[in-house]
């Protein structure tokens, strides 16, 4: 089965088990909080917000966000491109979107210029990457990242707008007493949106929450199409614990990649990836710590030169990578 | 399918560079405010907590409001561990705080602090990750005080004189007394809230509704008494 299918049953699934779990009184609980009896694993997020909030330490609050540090650490941001329901649902906008006859390349139109010049824009940032690298060179007398151009800064910046917001969300819990984002979290509205339906069904039970729920979770995730790239604190949680993730990174193996191997123009590796991130150039792309593991990169490759082993050889391969960026500025000098 | 590919805002930034763009703390102008939208927003959310509350009938361990609302996650764990389907999430028409936290609903069974089930300690305390819900040491069953019944003289079928006496065979804890009348009354001091005599009243069923009633006739109501609860 491929990676794309599973990443979308996977979610559904964990909220079919909720449900019947819901049903059948079993106890075993959501995403939110789930286990068995007094043992439960709780979302890192909801647990700092709670004891902020509560100004207590909670011993189980604790030990879940010690397991959560762990399995970022070993999985990174893995809990996002598998586990979680919200890209699923916001699939929804999909459903939405009219329909449009897609060009030969599977591209939409609009997005063309991107897109024709795939392969070219790929060149062309390696270019502006190597002008600024030269140009502070010259200026300063060292080489360095391309801070000096905004965009390229902006998607490997240390921080962004999720960190302003879990910063945000976690300040409000503790100046107003209580875990204010897990009231609006799409996580946790998932969930809520299928026991509000169970209740309605089984229970009678009408209310306007399953309205005022529903919109709020299509409101966030349909509408907001950026939710988990640009505000989804615990996205912004995961990618900062995620920076210490050294597994499951894609590596490639240069005898295969047509840019190594051919040099001829691809690209497709980074105009797959969802998170931005350019496992070719990674200098290029958003860092590491976002990468979900979701495999976008590894289907795409068309010579499947990508791969998503344990832990990559990094020293080799990073070498390789540099002696190739060097290559390029100096052909372009 | 291809809508996947313009996800995220990352890539479309990334290709289209304006070199007008200037960085604040390494982030553009437009993430900044993104963030601090999204700070103001939750700020303002948090807010509604200085909003006048409703009393509620909260689950064994959840009567200190404040530490509900506070360490609550809203995961509705304790919703789903009830063997008796006795608690359910609150209702937006509670609160917008409260929606989602949980609270009694003695629709078809009361509450038994788990003592058949789990020994007396009810598993919705056991199941809470974040003690929201936790009782005070040594709290048996009878010392718990989820609320107190109250008796709608107006719905009740004894009062007009139907001769229903279903809460006063119900109640666990003697705390209905019938009158001369042979209608009921609460007595205060001995109702814990247990919900036995609201799972029972048939003033809302077939042939027996009051004009007007919304709810059954004896219902439990939060013990300090000041809001009207579900």
């Amino acid at each position: 089965m491929r990676a794309k299918t599973l990443r979308i049953l996977i979610p559904l699934a964990v909220l079919l088990v909720a449900g019947v779990g819901f049903v059948l009184h079993i106890g075993i609980g959501n995403l939110s909080s789930f286990g068995w009896g007094d043992i439960s694993l709780l979302c890192p997020l909801g647990a700092l917000g709670s004891m902020l909030a509560t100004k207590t330490l909670i011993p189980q609050a604790i030990v879940s966000l010690g397991i959560a540090v762990v399995l970022i650490l070993l999985l990174g941001r893995a809990f996002c491109g598998w586990v979680c329901p919200v890209p699923v649902v916001s699939k929804l906008r999909e459903v939405f979107a009219k329909k449009k006859a897609l060009p030969e390349n599977g591209v939409e139109p609009g997005n063309e210029c991107s897109v024709a010049v795939l392969t070219d824009a790929e060149r062309e940032a390696l270019k502006v990457n190597d002008a600024c690298q030269a140009t502070k060179r010259g200026k300063a007398g060292r080489s360095g990242g391309c801070a000096s151009c905004a965009s390229c800064a902006d998607v490997r910046a240390q921080l962004d707008s999720r960190h302003l917001i879990l910063g945000g969300s976690l300040l409000s819990a503790a100046v107003f007493g209580f875990p204010v984002f897990c009231l609006i979290c799409p996580i946790g509205l998932s969930f809520a949106t299928v026991f509000l339906v169970i209740l309605l069904f089984s229970g009678g039970d009408v209310t306007w929450s399953l309205l005022v729920v529903l919109a709020l979770l299509i409101v966030e995730v349909v509408l907001f199409r950026k939710w988990c790239s640009k505000i989804c604190p615990l996205s912004a949680l995961m990618s900062l614990v995620g920076k210490g993730n050294k597994t499951l990174r894609p590596s490639i193996d240069d005898t295969a990649c047509l840019e190594t191997a051919h040099d001829a123009p691809c690209g497709r590796c980074a105009l797959a990836c969802e998170q931005a991130i350019n496992p070719r150039h990674h200098d290029l792309g958003a860092r590491w710590s976002e990468c979900t593991k979701c495999r976008a990169c590894v289907d795409a490759c068309p010579t499947g030169a990508l791969s998503i082993p344990l832990l990559v050889q990094e020293e080799q391969g990073a070498r390789r990578d540099r002696k190739t960026d060097a290559d390029v500025a100096d052909a372009a000098r | 399918m291809s809508d996947e590919k313009h996800v995220d805002g990352a890539r479309e930034d990334r290709k289209a560079p304006k070199s007008s763009d200037r960085l604040y703390a390494g982030m553009t102008r437009r993430t900044l405010c993104t963030g601090v939208v999204g700070i103001a927003a939750l700020l303002g959310l948090g807010a509604v907590n200085l909003a006048p509350k409703e009393d509620l009938v909260r689950p064994p361990g959840g009567q200190d409001e404040e530490r509900v609302i506070g360490a609550c996650v809203r995961c509705e764990r304790c919703v789903e561990s009830c063997p008796r389907g006795v608690i359910a999430p609150a209702h937006i028409e509670d609160g917008v705080l409260a929606m989602r936290t949980p609270v009694m609903d003695f629709a078809d069974d009361r509450c038994d602090f788990c003592v058949e089930e789990n020994g007396g300690v009810p598993l919705c305390v056991e199941s809470c990750p974040t003690r929201a819900l936790e009782l005070p040491v040594g709290v048996d069953p009878q010392s718990c005080v989820l609320g107190v019944a109250k008796i709608r003289t107006e719905w009740c079928l004894a009062y007009s004189a139907a001769g229903c006496r279903f809460c006063y065979d119900a109640c666990p804890y003697e705390a209905i007394r019938l009158d001369d009348d042979l209608r009921p009354h609460i007595i205060e001091e001995k109702c814990n809230g247990c919900g036995a005599c609201e799972a029972v009243c048939v003033s809302l069923k077939n042939g027996s509704i009051s004009r007007g009633a919304n709810e059954r006739a004896v219902t439990v109501k939060p013990a300090l008494g000041k809001g009207g609860g579900r």
